[in-house]
């Protein structure tokens, strides 16, 4: 896996549109054909090694040479590709070039990694299926002012991640056709997954206690 | 008052539903009591409405949600002021697995008065039907203007433990000679269901049946087999009697029979389950404290 | 041609739980709508990071009843994985059994919701009854007719002695000739065919566009299926063929679905005669390292994904999941667009849409 960038890097000046490099511009491999090539005759699972390094060399195309995704394979022979951008910058382009290789948005996760805190610094991955392989792109952002491109203008699937992930998470998302909440009531605080939030205002298990006092003062009337 | 008496066969007992943010558990459920020949509610004399206006009986699902909250008082507030409120599963009652949430509000009693419980997660349709029977009860009884009579438990039946043919997982018991206070039961717990209090003489657990979704895993988990499912699912209840709806048992506490401290001596069942067939030396550990424990396994001379 | 906004909630969708969309029409067509979820929105990825990974499995299980077996399978392959434990054999094929009767009872019950939209009361019943056949064999088996309590970590929790397998087995017979009347009745059935045929269409480029899952793209001639684009449990070692249809249509939805849960019907017949001996769990109380995993499967409306972060603690620090329903939401768009308004409903329907999945 490569190394970490420097935080000042992964501050990610918008807009990005004139500073990445589109993956139009850098060699590409052709793309997997729909669902050929990697079963085999037996039906089990069958990754060629061309499958692994056209997914690199798009990547590498793409987000810059130090670009390394690191596979696993699992006992029944399915893929999961880990792949931690150098930058955040490179989401976009990486994205991108994901798209060309007919990969679909699967899930975005955003989290605040152990010692998110100290470290400043947050992850958010965006997960794509590749005809049953699962491709993870990891990005490291600042803690504080985070901000992301959105990628919905690519994958149109995104647009409901990523409203999620702005209430849920103090994360900006540059460029989000409708920023609107989704699913969380207008009463609430915003980003409620965020640790920063003192827990205790709303999920201090204060109902927990009301109620088993009442259960032990029902049961001692019983008594 | 109403003048004619909705339950004759010419004008049935309205259901309404409610669904404050289920799991959908319960309204599946539901769906079944007006779609399954079996379980129809017709053979109660109801019959669902879509309309607040006609509800005689109210049937509350889910943990009620903030984001459902303005439109579930709302429905609330259009129906019949003499209707009878029932809170369909656990979650109403004491949100069930989601309790203690940022996006939860419940329990459904702070918000507006119940009458009748029917735990369980999701309750299966025959205890649906009990809880149904029981609001009509209390319907009853508040037309006539008498209290309803019913002593708690009385249908309950002999012979019939209420398991049908299935073991249906019902209410969880407690046989606190087996338990060795592990506490694995509370750790696995996803419905905050179990507590355990430090007493004088004794260590007390109790299991609150109106918090608890019947999941087993706590007796699954349960090195001695101190907690078990039973068949038992006939629990609706007045929701008066919510917090009394438990199983407790007390592990008494015995002197260290080494330093006297008082301990929690190992059951029978874990020095089983730990080493098959126990010796009288290994029995002698089941007395001791921990430290006394350690100092006796050092102490004994190696063969 | 005059534009107006109506605002439809569950009881105009005919749906079992609250939701509310805001509809742009054309005269008395459909031209946009504006989805609005949430009302189950209950925080439960938020919940799962205070309770430990064994509480999940029961809290998990309890994100939607009618795929409530998915969620624990998935997300306990997700903490296998990070702690590296293979499952039994047995284990992988009791998994499968529980997938596949809750794979029957969901469908049904999204034909037989569909049934009732377009006034088929009758078929309606009919179905529902079917499915009883389901729903008594899950509560004799697992004790719920909902939530099974199947699973924990490193394997299962529920056995099938000589008995019970003998009775499953005598329940999938059953099923068979009611399962192939159904799929005949809503392939050609004329009154079910005016209602359904070329309504709510979905072409196969829009399907991929909107990137839907489950038997919504399988309906589209989209040939994914998570148990054989990355097999798990014992899926690599039983035999079965992705339901496809190519209409995109209604009509073509419910087809895969009665033709998956027929499918079903043989996958546990496999299961049962190929069921291994040994032990059900592979260890009891495992140690669960730092790490990170992706754990996938086909739930009922289609692929489901688990991510799961681990600090060595039993607590996770992140675990999130997208449920397939959430992936369908939006092509509603599509679907219902020059649709006549007393479509809504049905076309609503007709993608099995799960609520509590959704907003979870
Ligand atoms: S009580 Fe259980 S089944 Fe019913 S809504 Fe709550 S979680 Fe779902
Ligand atoms: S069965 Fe046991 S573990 Fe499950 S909710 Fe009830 S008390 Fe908790």
């Amino acid at each position: 896996m490569s190394d970490r960038t420097s935080p000042a890097s992964d501050n990610l000046p918008l807009p990005l549109s004139t500073r990445e490099r589109g993956p139009e511009t850098s060699p590409h491999p052709d793309p997997l054909p729909e669902g050929k090539g990697i079963v085999d005759a037996g039906g089990g699972r069958l990754y060629p090694d061309q499958f692994i390094h056209n997914v690199a060399a798009a990547l590498a195309g793409a987000a810059g040479e130090q670009t390394e995704v690191a596979w696993r394979r699992d006992r029944k022979g399915v893929l999961t590709g880990w792949c931690r951008l150098p930058s955040g910058v490179a989401l976009l382009p990486a994205a991108r070039a994901v798209a060309e290789l007919q990969g679909r948005l699967a899930m975005v996760t955003a989290y605040l990694p152990e010692r998110a805190q100290e470290k400043g610094e947050r992850e958010i991955a965006y997960h794509f299926d590749l005809d049953g392989a699962t491709l993870t792109l990891t990005v490291i952002l600042p803690l504080e002012w985070s901000r992301v491109p959105s990628l919905t203008p690519i994958f149109r699937n995104c647009d409901w991640q990523e409203r999620e992930l702005m209430e849920l998470y103090d994360v900006q998302v540059v460029g989000h056709p409708d920023p609107r909440r989704l699913f969380l009531d207008h009463s609430l605080p915003h980003a409620p997954f965020e640790r920063l939030v003192p827990y205790s205002t709303f999920t201090n298990a204060a109902t927990s206690k009301a109620l088993w006092d009442k259960v032990m003062a029902g049961a001692r009337e019983d008594a | 008052m109403a003048i004619h008496e909705p339950g004759s066969a010419a004008e049935p007992v309205g259901l309404f539903r409610i669904n404050t943010g289920s799991c959908n558990g319960c309204d599946v459920e539901l769906a079944v009591t007006s779609a399954v020949a079996e379980f129809d509610v017709e053979q109660l004399g109801c019959r669902y409405t879509e309309s607040a206006h006609e509800a005689d009986i109210v049937l509350v699902t889910g943990p009620l949600t903030v984001r459902a909250r303005e439109e579930v008082l709302r429905l609330h507030a259009a129906t019949p002021r003499d209707k009878v409120t029932v809170a369909v599963g656990v979650c109403p009652v004491s949100g069930g697995v989601f309790r203690d949430s940022y996006a939860v509000d419940g329990p459904l009693e702070r918000h507006l008065p119940v009458d009748v419980n029917v735990p369980g997660c999701p309750p299966r349709p025959q205890a649906l039907l009990e809880g149904i029977r029981e609001a009509l009860e209390i319907r009853r009884a508040r037309r006539e203007g008498s209290e309803p009579t019913r002593l708690p438990g009385d249908r309950k039946q002999p012979g019939k433990p209420g398991t049908d043919n299935f073991p249906a997982r019902g209410r969880l018991s407690f046989d606190a000679a087996a338990c060795v206070d592990c506490r694995m039961c509370r750790h696995v717990c996803a419905a905050g269901a179990i507590r355990f209090e430090e007493r004088d003489e004794s260590v007390r657990l109790t299991l609150w049946h109106n918090s608890c979704v019947f999941c087993g895993l706590c007796s699954h988990y349960c090195p001695t087999g101190a907690l078990s499912v039973t068949g038992d699912w006939r629990l609706d209840h007045r929701a008066t009697d919510a917090f009394r709806q438990i199983e407790r048992g007390e592990v008494p506490y015995a002197p260290c029979a080494g330093c006297g401290e008082p301990i929690i001596p190992a059951a029978p069942q874990l020095l089983h389950a730990a080493f098959r067939r126990p010796n009288p030396e290994i029995e002698k550990l089941k007395n001791l404290c921990p430290t006394c424990r350690q100092r006796m396994s050092i102490g004994v001379p190696r063969r | 041609m005059s534009t107006k906004i109506i605002e439809l909630g569950s009881h105009q969708l005919a749906l079992e739980e609250p939701m509310y969309f805001r509809v742009q029409l054309e005269g008395d067509r459909v031209a946009d709508l504006d989805v609005m979820p949430g009302q189950v929105h209950r925080g439960m990825e938020h919940l799962v990071m205070r309770r430990n990974l064994y509480q999940n499995i029961t809290l998990l299980e309890r994100l939607c009843s009618l795929c409530s077996n998915s969620h624990p399978s998935t997300f306990c392959a997700a903490v296998e994985d990070v702690a590296g434990i293979a499952i039994p054999e047995r284990a992988e094929y009791l998994r499968a059994v529980a997938d596949e009767i809750k794979r029957i009872a969901s469908h049904l019950f999204c034909c037989a919701v569909q049934a009732n939209v377009i006034g088929e009361t009758t078929l309606f019943r009919r179905v529902m009854e079917i499915r009883e056949i389901m729903q008594r064999a899950k509560e004799a088996i697992y004790g719920n007719r909902m939530d099974l309590a199947a699973n924990v970590i490193g394997g299962v929790r529920y056995d099938l002695d000589a008995d019970s397998a003998a009775y499953l087995a005598g329940r999938m017979e059953e099923m068979k000739k009611p399962l192939d009347e159904l799929y005949l009745q809503y392939e050609n059935n004329p009154a079910i065919m005016a209602r359904t045929a070329g309504v709510g269409v979905l072409t196969r480029e829009a399907a991929r566009e909107w990137a839907v899952v489950g038997p919504v793209a399988r309906a589209c001639g989209i040939d994914y299926d998570v148990r054989k684009k990355s097999p798990y449990g014992a899926y690599d070692r039983l035999e079965f063929e992705v339901a496809l249809q190519t209409a995109g249509d209604v009509r073509a939805r419910n087809l895969v679905r009665l033709a998956e849960a027929r499918q079903s019907v043989s996958l546990i017949e496999q299961c049962l005669d190929g069921l291994p001996a040994g032990p059900l769990c592979a260890d009891t109380l495992p140690e669960i390292p730092a790490g990170e995993a992706i754990a996938k499967s086909e739930a009922p409306r289609g692929e489901l994904m688990y991510y799961l972060r681990t600090d060595g603690s039993d607590f996770p620090v992140r675990l999130k999941w997208r449920v397939p329903s959430y992936m369908n939401w939006d092509a509603l768009k599509v679907m219902l667009k020059g649709e006549p308004v007393a479509n809504i409903p049905l076309i609503v329907n007709s993608i099995d849409p799960c609520i509590a999945c959704t907003d979870r």
